[in-house]
C-alpha cells in the first residue's frame, strides 16, 4: 500500500516565479527556505509520485462546463500555460495508475469528480511543483478544484473530499511513497479594486486553526465571509483538502510572509507523516530511478 | 448585456496568446471580435482595452486579472484604474477583532 510520506501546502502566486526578486530578501529566503526543506524531504523519503491539488483559473474549463473537482488521469500534462511564466514549458509525466485509482475510489465513496486525460497546468500547480522537482520529471497527478466561479463546493465538502483522497492514496498498491501537496491561497485579491491587499490577520488566524486542529471554525464559513479575505481566499479549499487527508494530524507552519510585491499572503505548512521506510539521504540518481520505476 | 458572449470573447482572446505559446508567434494577431454577439458597450470595452468598463460590466474578476496581464497592464496600474470603483467593506470576518 502507498503511504503519504510528505504532505504540505504552499501559496502559488505566479510572481514567486516571474518576479522572484521583487520580494524583500528576508521574506523571499523564509518562503523559499520552507520549500527547499520540503524538497529535501521529498528526496530523502524517496517520493515516487505527487498528487497536487490546486484550482482552476479558466485554464482548462470555461462557462460551458465547469467541474467542481477534476482529476488528471493522463499519462502526461502540459505546462505551464502562461507565456510569461519563466518555467520551461514541458510535458509533465502523469501517473495514470494512481490517478485512475483516486478517481474510482472517490466515485465509490460519495464524490463525483470529473476527469481529464490531458490538462494544461498553469501557475496554480506549476509554481509549486517546480519548487518540488526542478527537473519536472516527478510523476504528477493534478487535481483542479473550482475556487472561483459560483456556485462553489462548500469548504466542508472540500475537506471531506480530502479525507477520501487520503484514503484513496493509502489504499493504492502500485506505489509506496507519495507526496500530497496543496497549492493556493492565502489571502489575496485579484481583478478588482482591492488587488494588492493582503489580510495578514486572516492568514495568521487560518494557519493557527490548522495548527490547533480547530477546523470547525473554518469549515462552516460561507463564501461571503471567506471572500472578506479576498476573492483568492477561496483557494483555501486546497489547504482544507490536504488537512482532511491528513486528519487527525495537525499542520506545522514552516513559513508565513505577507509579500506585497506578490500581492499574496504566502504560506507554507506541513503535516507530519511517516517516511515510508525509505532510507534517508537518497541520492539524486536513486530518486531518478524510483521515478522511472513508478512510471512503468 | 450579453454576459456569456463577453466572457467568451475575452477568454478566447486571452487563450489565443497562450495555446501553444511555447511555439512563439502571436496567437492573438487577427483576433476577430466580430465573431461575438457583443453590445456596443462590450465591444468598446474590448477595443479600448478598458479594464474599468469590463469591471463595471461584470466580467469575472479572475478573467479581468488574466486579461489585464495579457493586455500588458502592470498590477499597480490596473489597481489605480479599479480603485475608484471600490466600496468600503462594512462586514467583518470571524477572525477580525
Amino acid at each position: 500500500m502507498a503511504e503519504i510520506v510528505l504532505a504540505y501546502c504552499s501559496s502559488h502566486a505566479p510572481m514567486m516565479s516571474s518576479a522572484r526578486q521583487a520580494a524583500p530578501e528576508e521574506q523571499r529566503n523564509n518562503f523559499f527556505g520552507a520549500l527547499d526543506r520540503v524538497r529535501e524531504q521529498a528526496v530523502e523519503r524517496g517520493v515516487q509520485a505527487c498528487v497536487v491539488l490546486s484550482n482552476e483559473h479558466y485554464t482548462n474549463f470555461f462557462l460551458e462546463n465547469f467541474p467542481q473537482i477534476c482529476i488528471g488521469l493522463g499519462e502526461k500534462n502540459w505546462g505551464p500555460t502562461e507565456e510569461w511564466l519563466p518555467i520551461d514549458k514541458v510535458w509533465i509525466p502523469g501517473h495514470a495508475g494512481l490517478a485512475n485509482h483516486i478517481a474510482t475510489y472517490t466515485l465509490n465513496h460519495g464524490f463525483d469528480p470529473a476527469f481529464s486525460h490531458q490538462l494544461e497546468l498553469d501557475h496554480g500547480i506549476m509554481t509549486v511543483y517546480y519548487e518540488l522537482d526542478q527537473t519536472m520529471k516527478l510523476p504528477l497527478v493534478p487535481i483542479v478544484q473550482n475556487c472561483a466561479v459560483p456556485p462553489l463546493v462548500p469548504v466542508r465538502r472540500a475537506y471531506e473530499f480530502g479525507k477520501a483522497l487520503g484514503e484513496a492514496i493509502r489504499a493504492y498498491t502500485g506505489l509506496e511513497r507519495v507526496a500530497l501537496v496543496g497549492a493556493g491561497g492565502l489571502s489575496h485579491w485579484i481583478g478588482n479594486p482591492r488587488v494588492g491587499d493582503i489580510d495578514e490577520e486572516f492568514d495568521r488566524w487560518f494557519l493557527q486553526r490548522l495548527e490547533r486542529g480547530e477546523l470547525d471554525q473554518v469549515l462552516d464559513m460561507p463564501d461571503s465571509e471567506i471572500e472578506l479575505a479576498g476573492n483568492g481566499n477561496h483557494e483555501m479549499r486546497t489547504w482544507l483538502a490536504v488537512a482532511g487527508a491528513m486528519a487527525p494530524v495537525r499542520a506545522t507552519t514552516l513559513a508565513y510572509e505577507p509579500v506585497y510585491p506578490w500581492i499574496t499572503g504566502m504560506g507554507v505548512a506541513e503535516w507530519e507523516t511517516g517516511d515510508g521506510g525509505a532510507e534517508t539521504s537518497a541520492t539524486v540518481e536513486q530518486q531518478e530511478t524510483r521515478r522511472e520505476e513508478s512510471l512503468t | 448585456m450579453s454576459w456569456y458572449q463577453m466572457h467568451r470573447c475575452v477568454y478566447d482572446w486571452v487563450r489565443a496568446g497562450e495555446v501553444n505559446s511555447g511555439d512563439g508567434g502571436d496567437g492573438r494577431a487577427g483576433f476577430d471580435v466580430g465573431a461575438y454577439e457583443l453590445t456596443d458597450e462590450e465591444r468598446k470595452a474590448f477595443e479600448n482595452r478598458d479594464i474599468a468598463a469590463f469591471y463595471q460590466l461584470g466580467l469575472h474578476e479572475v478573467l479581468i486579472n488574466r486579461y489585464a496581464r495579457a493586455a500588458g497592464y502592470a498590477r499597480d496600474d490596473y489597481r489605480k484604474i479599479l480603485e475608484p470603483l471600490g466600496s468600503t467593506e462594512e462586514r467583518k470576518g470571524r477572525w477580525q477583532k
